[in-house]
């Protein structure tokens, strides 16, 4: 098994590829099921990763359609509003999520941003649970700080897969993802803004239209045709060029 | 045999949907789509888990009760494959397109409207297993599936379509990654010990994980090597390694 770390669904964990940590339970990540008493089931094809600092083992895969999980940062459009929420879509064709009218950094009876349907909201998902609406906030509960959430006005959003969006996620995506393109982007003199949310869905917003397509495209190929490093560094200097 | 029994798959190739692959075997080939889990209308809506839509649309003409008795088949099998119990008052939408069938000039292809086309099945199984495996929808296990006719010769695997009409029976089995029977569908005349025979056969073929040269080709019904496990799996480890050429 540990040879193999590809996983496809209803293949037990050997107990052998288990981190152990003297202190610190056990915590099992995405694409794992534990059936009582002590096995640990995959539930998705993908492959088996393991933290052992953190004591931590998960399935790594790419996914078709985002599955809401509490705490994810999400790009969301607003759908239509109520008296005490917006209603906004996460992903096509699944039921939305409420916003409440006052989960805004500011936000008062009387001051509240006006959201019209279309709108794009950069949000944290508060509440997700399977019997239960989605809902979402726009400002830190404890602090009463936006930590960057809130509306996104200007710019355009760009669908890319999950795996792309939790690689841009990451914190240090050079090392961790392969992933160098904004960093070279920047470092070439390219000025853009950019918002990931978990939810497959990338805002970029720049001084000109063309180059906040250009920097969107290239998000997107840098995803589908699967650049490597050396490809990120050369398209993101001849992009630079172009667009500056 | 003028049919290759090589099966092949393209996965994640349509980019509208949640899931999606194109499976190939002994002359049939099927389109498969998944969107899931998605918004469910009122009416449909279950309070404890998830619907799960099965469409088959023929190659040609539209569907008849033959489809709809497929349709039955695939949606009470996968529903057992499929967490269903994590997505209360969601619908997971699986269709399945028919692009071609082995069509026989010696025989005529003609099949009876109101007769049951369990051939097709295995084909309709695989492909919808592999669509739910691309779109990363949890399930419980995954499924291997095959026909396998009675003549007097003996047990067939893959077998023709005048293989078809000279058997005494035609069965179809299906198995989870854990060796438990899922489906048993049979067409024709039999008794039980054949079954128990037809079982011993299709469990072997369909469960164990060989290599190309392995102890299968003994009684040379199983020429055509490798259990289909092993070609899922070798299918899957493409697409992962694929997915995450990032992740060192």
């Amino acid at each position: 098994m540990a040879a193999d770390p590809i996983l496809l669904p209803g293949d037990y964990l050997d107990p052998k590829v288990l981190p152990s940590h003297p202190s610190k339970a056990l915590k099992l990540g995405p694409g794992l099921l534990h059936i009582p008493p002590n096995s640990i089931v995959s539930t998705v094809a993908g492959r088996l990763c393991t933290d052992n600092k953190k004591n931590a083992v998960w399935v790594e895969y790419n996914s078709g359609r985002y599955i809401p999980v509490v705490d994810d940062l999400v790009i969301a459009t607003i759908h239509h509003s109520a008296t005490d929420f917006y209603y906004a879509s996460i992903s096509d064709y699944s039921s939305n999520a409420i916003l409440p009218n006052l989960s805004f950094e500011g936000a008062s009876r009387k001051s509240r941003p006006q959201l019209a349907p279309g709108a794009l909201v950069y949000a944290r998902i508060t509440l997700a649970n399977k019997h239960m609406d989605l809902e979402l906030e726009c400002v830190s509960a404890s602090t009463g700080k936006s930590d960057g959430l809130g509306p996104l006005t200007g710019g355009m959003v760009f669908s890319v897969s999950l795996a792309m969006a939790r690689r841009l996620m990451l914190p240090k995506p050079g090392e961790q993802g392969q992933l160098v393109l904004l960093e070279e982007l920047g470092a070439a003199g390219a000025s853009f803004e950019i918002a990931v949310g978990r939810n497959g869905r990338v805002w970029v917003d720049s001084k000109s239209v063309k180059s906040t397509l250009a920097i969107g495209n290239m998000i997107q190929r840098t995803d589908q045709e699967g650049w490597m490093v050396e490809k990120q560094r050369i398209m993101a200097k001849r992009m630079a060029k172009e667009i500056s | 045999m003028a049919i290759s029994a090589e099966p092949t798959v393209v996965l994640s190739h349509l980019h509208h949907t949640d899931g999606s692959a194109t499976f190939s075997q002994d002359g049939y080939t099927v389109i498969g789509a998944v969107n899931g889990p998605i918004e469910v209308s009122r009416r449909d809506e279950l309070p404890e888990e998830a619907v799960v839509e099965v469409t088959v649309r023929p190659a040609a003409g539209v569907g008849g009760t033959r489809e709809r008795h497929l349709e039955s088949i695939l949606q009470a099998t996968l529903r057992q494959v499929i967490f269903i119990h994590n997505f209360p008052r969601r619908l997971i939408q699986i269709t399945l397109q028919v692009t071609s069938t082995p069509d026989n000039d010696s025989v005529g292809s003609k099949i009876v409207q109101a007769s049951v086309n369990l051939p097709i099945l295995p084909s309709l199984l695989q492909t919808s297993v592999l669509t739910l495996l691309s779109a990363s929808i949890p399930l419980a296990m995954t499924l291997t599936s095959i026909l396998l006719a009675v003549t007097p010769d003996g047990i067939l695997r893959s077998p023709t379509i005048k293989e078809i009409q000279g058997a005494n029976s035609v069965h179809v089995l299906a198995f989870s990654s854990h060796g438990e029977l899922l489906v048993a569908e049979s067409d024709g005349i039999f008794t039980m010990d054949v079954w128990d025979d037809v079982h011993t056969v299709a469990r072997r073929i369909c469960c164990v994980e060989t290599s190309a040269n392995d102890s299968m080709q003994e009684d040379g019904l199983e020429e055509k090597a490798g259990g289909i496990m092993t070609f899922v799996k070798s299918v899957l480890q493409e697409k992962v390694n694929q997915d995450l050429n990032w992740k060192k």
